[in-house]
């Protein structure tokens, strides 16, 4: 019997609730491509043979390969920054602006709103040319900490769109409440709404860490030559002739992303509140 | 005419809560009207009305969430209209419960103590004593969120008032629980009010609580205040038609008066005695408590009318009669089913019965 | 108005240091500024690094280039006047084309996967919406480039198309503008599935039982039920699939040839390889102006429906 069947009941009239069988084919279907191009790479990744299509064994020589790759290991190691300090930079901004774009009502609040929306409609070589055109305008030498400014840019956004509708849903008493009780109103946010919003703030940092981590459009457009993040990196190493110590870096990229997905979609379970996919739907 | 208050027997006491000519104005529209109210230390002072009559306004205004657009507000004499929140010395028990979630229920009780700055011994003292007096034994330790509502309403209880406020507002406190529950906590409240000797203004739409809590209630309606006095006051001797409609069921009858008599259209005439500052023929509404209506054992003297019963509702205690006095103008009578009273005494439909009242509960409400 | 005070005959005497009458400044109770102390570093922030920069590709794409290549503002319109040059006209079209094609096929894909999954996967449902969604969070290159590998002229699947005669030894899917949609397709079809997942939970089950009993078989029941149930997140999935769909550049690299090169690959040559900045300015221009009116398309239209649902 299969498992996701609803609990039996007695016969309906003209089999109402019948499976949708052409629906569950193109979903299996789905599926399999979904995750057959990862597990080519995560296969061939441990492949003995430098070939990337015949696997001939098992063998960590592609690791192996990439932990004696200094240049490699530059990029990871830019990469680890730049998305630390985005992560950082983008949450404390966000969440600020989250807070203040949902109780200020006035123009600024309705301005910041509309420009807030903006870079999530925008494609990302869109952002990436504005960016490259305005560090060049400004006379800033590309490197890492450009990259880390086109990616808190980037980022503020989603962490903003992720709070917002936590602090709309927060019942306004309670911060009263702490004001009524003798907090000032920074200590009425620090003590009180600060801890309330934690699970959706931890979850958007390591949302963010994530995206920032795996983006490689902004960064192509903002970094300088040497070193250049690990994205950077895979995309040259993939355009002019593929060694088989890509497929090693992916899978420790993807391994790495899925894990930190995991945590941002389980963070707010840990808090004992719904489950987190609301944080990829939007609202 | 008005009864001698707390506050009206002395004059010279600093009122807790002063409201003087406060005007709140939203987008142009009046929330709150050139409101005037002297609340007195220690009374239990309700403010009641129908939602959107400026009551929870007027008590955000109190607690400094709301700014009064006119007017000033002050407390114990001084005035605080222009203070936020944290610098009054007031507390409030908020609709909601406004609890801290990530809090326990003892921090919850401590986090006033601890913004003040109060030695941590004394917090322990005091919020173990708070957790008694609520009742909440045992709880301390607990998240908010594992509470049931009454438990919850009791943490905000003891969250406002282990500070020994001057004055605790309280907004519809009561509103979440069930009726069962709600009628527990308005004897506990009161009992816990008497004990503290706190200045409790609270705010509610059931007028049942504010008669049965309050030692006086504000009536409000459209952002004024429509009669302020004891719950026998308001009650008895509604000064408006409004109060009379929303305190209880009241039968309101028009007509003109004439001659120390309300002339109903098209009917009899009410006699009502004198009313000095009702104009000779001006329309007015004659408001009489079906409680009030006899319908056998007159006294003498009483005027008496008659009419046709039209409708019979039993309801346990009580029989309702539906008795028209002229065509469409139907009045409501209450009579109690007591040992006394049997059966085969009451009357049915189509029957003709002679109705009488003391002149004193006709009230006569001009337009 | 009548005072209705304890004391009726007097009024309270006005209170002491209480100043004017008349409309007193805001008191500090408000605190209202702090708000705007919170929003404003976030919205400088996004003005600056964000906004001005756009409105610099807007300027620049009047500039010229002098010798060294390096960019120079002007007034000059030959930039946009390039843009109708065939040879720039193609590659525009085309991509509009790819990208329609894209949101449609998602939408062809997501219907029934996330019909499957809203409403017929039970207690399985959240697990399987985070199984698609966690992928699409892993590295973008490197999964294109696993796609890529998949879909390559010996790749397991020509092999297996071959196998079952479905193929023949010129059949090719990378280099072609096939390969490019498929990338497309496999690089943002989750922006479909999400909205219409929650367009289908929030709708009614009853809908589709009354629909059964109404229009009797599933496919007229999918037609006449479900897909107007959930116009609006299939809208929003088509606009959310559009757009970045339309300014991508890696799939027509990884999986197309030099006949299938989208706006997004002009736009890098000019930066990266060309150094014509200002035609790589108007450019990026145009693509914006593109998403704009599909996004201004969108609004105007879900204001339509909303409106219609509130009549």
């Amino acid at each position: 019997m299969n498992p996701t069947a609803p609990p039996p009941r007695p016969r309906r009239r003209r089999g109402q609730r019948r499976r949708p069988v052409f629906a569950i084919a193109v979903t299996v279907v789905f599926f399999v491509l979904l995750y057959l191009p990862i597990a080519m790479v995560v296969l061939f990744s441990f492949n003995a043979q430098k070939s990337l299509t015949i696997f001939k064994g098992f063998s960590l020589r592609w690791y192996e390969a990439f932990f004696h790759d200094s240049v490699l290991l530059g990029s990871l190691g830019m990469s680890l920054e730049v998305s630390l300090v985005a992560m950082l930079g983008s949450v404390v901004l966000g969440v600020a602006l989250a807070l203040g774009l949902v109780r200020n009502k006035g123009r600024l609040g309705a301005y910041a709103g509309l420009i807030m929306m903006v870079p999530l409609i925008t494609p990302e070589i869109v952002t990436g040319v504005a960016s490259l055109l305005l560090f060049k305008g400004l006379g800033v030498t590309l490197n890492s900490g450009t990259v880390m400014i086109a990616e808190i840019t980037f980022s503020i956004s989603y962490v903003t769109v992720i709070l917002r509708s936590r602090v709309a849903a927060l019942n306004p008493e309670v911060e009263e409440a702490a004001m009524d009780l003798g907090a000032t109103r920074w200590q009425a946010l620090r003590l009180v709404t600060l801890p309330a919003l934690l699970p959706a703030i931890l979850a958007s940092a390591v949302l963010i860490f994530a995206l920032v981590f795996d983006d490689f459009v902004l960064a192509y457009f903002t970094t300088g030559v040497d070193p250049q993040p690990l994205a950077v990196r895979i995309y040259s190493a993939i355009r002019f002739g593929v060694e088989p110590t890509i497929n090693a870096v992916g899978t420790l990229m993807l391994a790495g992303s899925i894990t930190l997905i995991g945590l941002a979609l389980a963070i707010p379970r840990l808090f004992g509140r719904r489950g987190g996919l609301d944080l990829i739907s939007g609202e | 005419m008005t009864p001698t208050t707390a506050p009206s027997a002395a004059p010279e006491a600093v009122p807790a809560v002063r409201l003087d000519h406060v005007g709140k104005e939203f987008n142009g529209s009046h929330a709150v009207h050139d409101l005037c109210l002297d609340i007195a230390p220690g009374e239990f002072f309700s403010l009641l009305g129908p939602s959107g009559c400026g009551k929870t306004t007027t008590l955000r205004m109190i607690g400094g969430f709301a700014d009064p657009t006119e007017g000033a507000v002050l407390l114990s004499g001084e005035d605080v209209t222009s203070l936020p929140p944290n610098k009054r010395n007031v507390n409030t028990v908020f609709q909601s419960y406004a609890l801290f979630d990530h809090l326990s229920v003892a921090d919850n009780i401590a986090f006033g103590l601890k913004r003040k700055g109060v030695p941590k011994a004394e917090i322990r003292e005091r919020v173990g004593a708070m957790v008694d007096l609520v009742q909440l034994g045992g709880m301390a330790e607990r998240k908010p969120r594992t509470l049931s509502g009454g438990q919850r309403q009791r943490v905000a209880l003891a969250r406002a008032l282990v500070n020994r406020p001057a004055v605790l507002l309280l907004d519809e406190p009561l509103a979440a629980l069930d009726l069962k529950l709600r009628r527990q906590m308005q004897v506990e409240l009161k009992q816990i009010q008497r004990e503290v000797g706190i200045t409790f203004v609270f705010v509610t739409h059931d007028q049942d609580e504010a008669l049965t809590m309050s030692d006086r209630v504000a009536v409000m309606n459209g952002g004024r205040v429509e009669q302020c006095g004891t719950p026998e006051d308001v009650y008895e001797r509604p000064e408006s038609r409004f109060v009379a409609a929303f305190m209880g069921t009241s039968n309101l009858v028009g007509g003109v008066f004439r001659d120390g008599a309300v002339h109903l259209d098209g009917g009899p005439a009410l006699p009502v005695g004198p009313r000095p500052g009702i104009a000779e023929g001006s329309a007015v509404d004659v408001s009489i408590r079906p409680e009030k209506i006899w319908l056998s054992d007159f006294e003498p003297g009483m005027p008496v009318v008659n009419g046709v019963i039209r409708e019979t509702v039993y309801s346990g205690p009580t029989t309702t009669y539906l008795i028209e006095l002229a065509p469409g103008v139907t009045v409501a009578a209450l009579e109690q089913n007591t040992a006394r009273a049997r059966m085969e005494d009451r009357w049915a439909g189509g029957e003709t019965v002679e109705l009488a009242y003391d002149p004193e509960h006709a009230l006569v409400l001009s337009h | 108005m009548a005072l209705r005070t304890p004391v009726r005959t007097e009024r309270p005497a006005p209170a002491k240091n209480v100043g004017g009458r008349g409309r007193r400044p805001r008191p500090s109770a408000a605190g209202a500024r702090i708000w705007t102390w919170l929003t404003l570093p976030g919205t400088v922030w996004m003005s600056v690094f964000f906004i001005a920069s756009l409105l610099l590709v807007a300027a620049i794409s009047f500039g010229t280039t002098d010798q060294l290549g390096d960019p120079r503002f002007g007034t000059d319109l030959g930039n946009l006047k390039a843009l109708a040059d065939p040879a720039y006209r193609d590659v525009m079209v085309r991509s509009l084309g790819y990208a329609l094609l894209t949101s449609v096929i998602c939408l062809l894909i997501a219907y029934p996967v996330a019909y499957a999954v809203a409403l017929h996967a039970g207690r399985f449902k959240n697990a399987l919406i985070a199984a698609i969604v966690v992928p699409f969070f892993a590295n973008y290159l490197v999964r294109m480039y696993g796609w890529s590998v998949l879909l390559s002229d010996d790749g397991p699947v020509l092999q297996l198309l071959r196998a079952v005669g479905l193929a023949d030894d010129h059949t090719k899917i990378l280099n072609t503008g096939f390969g490019v949609i498929a990338g497309l397709v496999y690089g943002f079809v989750v922006f479909m599935i999400i909205p219409l997942y929650a367009a289908m939970e929030r709708m009614d089950t009853a809908l589709i039982e009354a629909g059964r009993d109404l229009y009797g078989g599933p496919l007229r029941t999918f037609l006449f039920v479900t897909v107007p149930a959930t116009r609006q997140g299939a809208a929003a999935g088509m606009v959310l699939v559009f757009l970045p769909a339309m300014g991508d550049f890696v799939s027509a690299q990884f999986m197309g040839g030099p006949n299938q090169i989208m706006i997004g690959n002009l736009i890098q040559d000019k930066f990266f390889e060309g150094q014509d900045w200002p035609l790589g300015s108007a450019l990026t221009m145009a693509l914006m102006a593109v998403l704009l009116l599909a996004m201004f398309g969108y609004l105007r239209r879900t204001r339509k429906d909303e409106a219609e649902a509130t009549r």
